[in-house]
């Protein structure tokens, strides 16, 4: 798909593809006070699919990611989720229309219970009945059986892997369309990395959550994506298929070493 | 004095000093605000609970629920009228706004309500238990109680509810908070709200068990800000340990001879100078439940 199409009139006949664009990000400029970090960006999910977003360091890929999420202000371009536009919505009102944002470092609330973590992620769902809050623990518990070893310990006295599950667990508890996970493996060893990857995979499979994945790790994202995103100095260098990038000599080269 | 009664008076003081220091030490915890109007928050719900009684003729407990609505809301207006406009602003910011509101309300409350020392005269005021040599006064035994129940009431919401953990949510990383979609600035405001309340409960107590008029109210934040450094920031028990070593400092002082009763003031400004020489971080402060 051409980043022209993600400009399409509300309401205009589409074509199916189009439809299924979850999350269309289109000449997206932002940054920090008079430092513009964004320029130009331009992103789309679909529904159900799993994207990878890969740079290196101090590329931009955390602020893109705020960006959407709405904790940075966009100074320029659009963005609209599920077809609506959600440019300048903040953060806490772009949570309850299902996208939501696992940020880099975690970010969980250290002194309170691994359980109340995971609740929370449930904040916006007031509607949902006590016993649908339940369902929704057990099957993160289930997903990720530490987290019910440690349930009632404070999430800041867990282990960097027992942390990242509660992170994942505490995003899945929003029952998300679109879950962006920033810097999943950072620091984790690959037995957890694993795990974490299996219990979003159960959940992208079955219930269709589309994934935009944020990785250092590059080979780890590229072989699970359906399609990549490469981003250098604030702007998306190249765009193609999981298997593309991977194959591809410059990716190869800026970053697995080769 | 016996040392029995010294025990007494200590509990019992020390008990109204942490409701003094509960709701000032919530908003500091959750907001990272030193609300320097928190003393005059204070005396506004000890005149409200002084005109529920002499001019409503409520009973001064009926008094403390009132206080408590009436500041809720006051700290509310606030909240949401100004702090929220500076509220990512520096911390010098927040201090000189609420210096500024403690000077504006300790003048609109001497401009109508004059600088008269005021109290409340219930029937239970001089309703003494003596225990042998021991006089126990059951209003203050009351008093005493309702703080400590205060204490325990914020601690179970806090903990154990939704909006409790929403606040403590939004003290430890506002914008991980956000990620949950909670709002922020009314998650500020009811904060405010409830620390007022507060306030104006220990107003309240203040009316039925001591005198007071507008100026005190300064005495009463710097009460507060010595009772938070002393019992630390973490959790409101912290007001309670804060609020019961303060009580010991002017219990004792007040009963060696030489210094004598009616020294607090200068007794607190002793204890704060102690604990920034010798404990500098107590004054930091931290968030809630980190
Ligand atoms: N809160 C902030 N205030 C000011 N500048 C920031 C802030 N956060 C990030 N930056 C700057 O924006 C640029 C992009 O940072 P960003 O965190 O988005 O990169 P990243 O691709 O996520 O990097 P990393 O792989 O290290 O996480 C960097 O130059 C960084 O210094
Ligand atoms: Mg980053």
């Amino acid at each position: 798909m051409n980043p022209s199409t993600t400009s399409a009139r509300e309401g205009a006949p589409s074509a199916p593809e189009q439809a299924a664009a979850l999350l269309a990000v289109a000449g997206l400029d932002t940054g920090y006070g008079d430092t513009q970090v964004l320029w130009d960006v331009g992103l789309e999910v679909r529904r159900g699919e799993v994207v990878a977003l890969v740079g290196a360091n101090g590329a931009g890929k955390s602020t893109l990611l705020a960006a959407i999420s709405g904790l940075v202000p966009a100074w320029a371009g659009a963005i609209r989720f599920a077809e609506r536009d959600i440019t300048h919505t903040g953060a806490e009102r772009i949570v309850k229309q299902g996208l939501i944002h696992v940020p880099q470092g975690r970010r969980l609330f250290p002194g309170l219970a691994v359980e109340e973590n995971l609740k929370l992620g449930a904040y916006t769902r007031r509607a949902g009945s006590p016993t649908a809050l339940a369902t929704d623990l057990e099957r993160v518990y289930t997903l990720l059986p530490k987290l019910a070893e440690r349930r009632a310990q404070a999430a800041g006295s867990l282990s960097g892997g027992e942390q990242q599950m509660c992170a994942i667990g505490r995003g899945l508890m929003a029952r998300p369309a679109l879950l962006m996970i920033d810097e999943l493996s950072l620091g984790l060893a690959p037995n957890i990395v694993d795990t974490i990857l299996a219990a979003i995979d159960e959940i992208h499979r079955h219930e269709g959550l589309a994934v935009l994945l944020v990785e250092q790790d590059v080979q780890i994202a590229l072989e699970r994506a359906d399609r990549g995103y490469v981003i250098e100095n604030g702007r998306i260098v190249s765009t193609g298929t999981g298997a593309e990038l991977l194959r591809s000599t410059t990716v190869r080269a800026a970053y697995l070493g080769e | 004095m016996p040392n029995a009664q010294i025990l007494v008076n200590w509990l019992l003081i020390g008990s109204f000093y942490a409701a003094v220091a509960l709701g000032f030490s919530l908003v500091w915890g959750i907001m990272n605000i030193v609300n320097l109007a928190h003393g005059s928050l204070l005396i506004l719900g000890a005149y409200v609970a002084y005109f529920a009684f002499t001019a409503l003729h409520l009973n001064p407990f009926i008094g403390i629920i009132l206080a408590m609505l009436a500041l809720f809301v006051v700290g509310w207006l606030i909240q949401y009228i100004a702090i929220n406009r500076v509220i990512r602003a520096p911390l010098l910011v927040t201090f000189m706004l609420t210096f500024g509101l403690d000077l504006l309300i300790t003048n609109l409350a001497q401009q109508f309500f004059t600088a008269n020392n005021r109290a409340i005269n219930s029937s239970l005021a001089g309703v003494n238990l003596t225990l042998g040599a021991i006089v126990i006064p059951v209003q203050n035994v009351l008093a005493a109680l309702i703080a400590v129940l205060l204490t325990a009431a914020l601690s179970l919401f806090l903990a154990r509810t939704r909006t409790g953990n929403a606040i403590l949510a939004v003290g430890m990383d506002r914008d991980a908070a956000r990620l949950m979609g909670i709002n922020i600035a009314r998650t500020y405001a009811l904060t405010f709200a409830l620390g007022a309340a507060l306030a104006g409960a220990a107003g309240a107590m203040l009316a039925m068990t001591l005198q007071f008029q507008p100026v005190d109210a300064g005495q009463y934040t710097l009460f507060a800000f010595v009772i938070v450094a002393l019992g630390g920031l973490g959790t409101p028990w912290g007001a309670l340990a804060g609020g019961l070593l303060f009580g010991l400092a002017t219990t004792l002082s007040g009963s060696i001879q030489a210094i004598g009763p009616g020294l607090q003031t200068t007794v607190a400004f002793a204890v704060l100078v102690l604990v920034l020489v010798l404990r500098p971080r107590g004054v930091l402060g931290k968030a809630f439940y980190s």
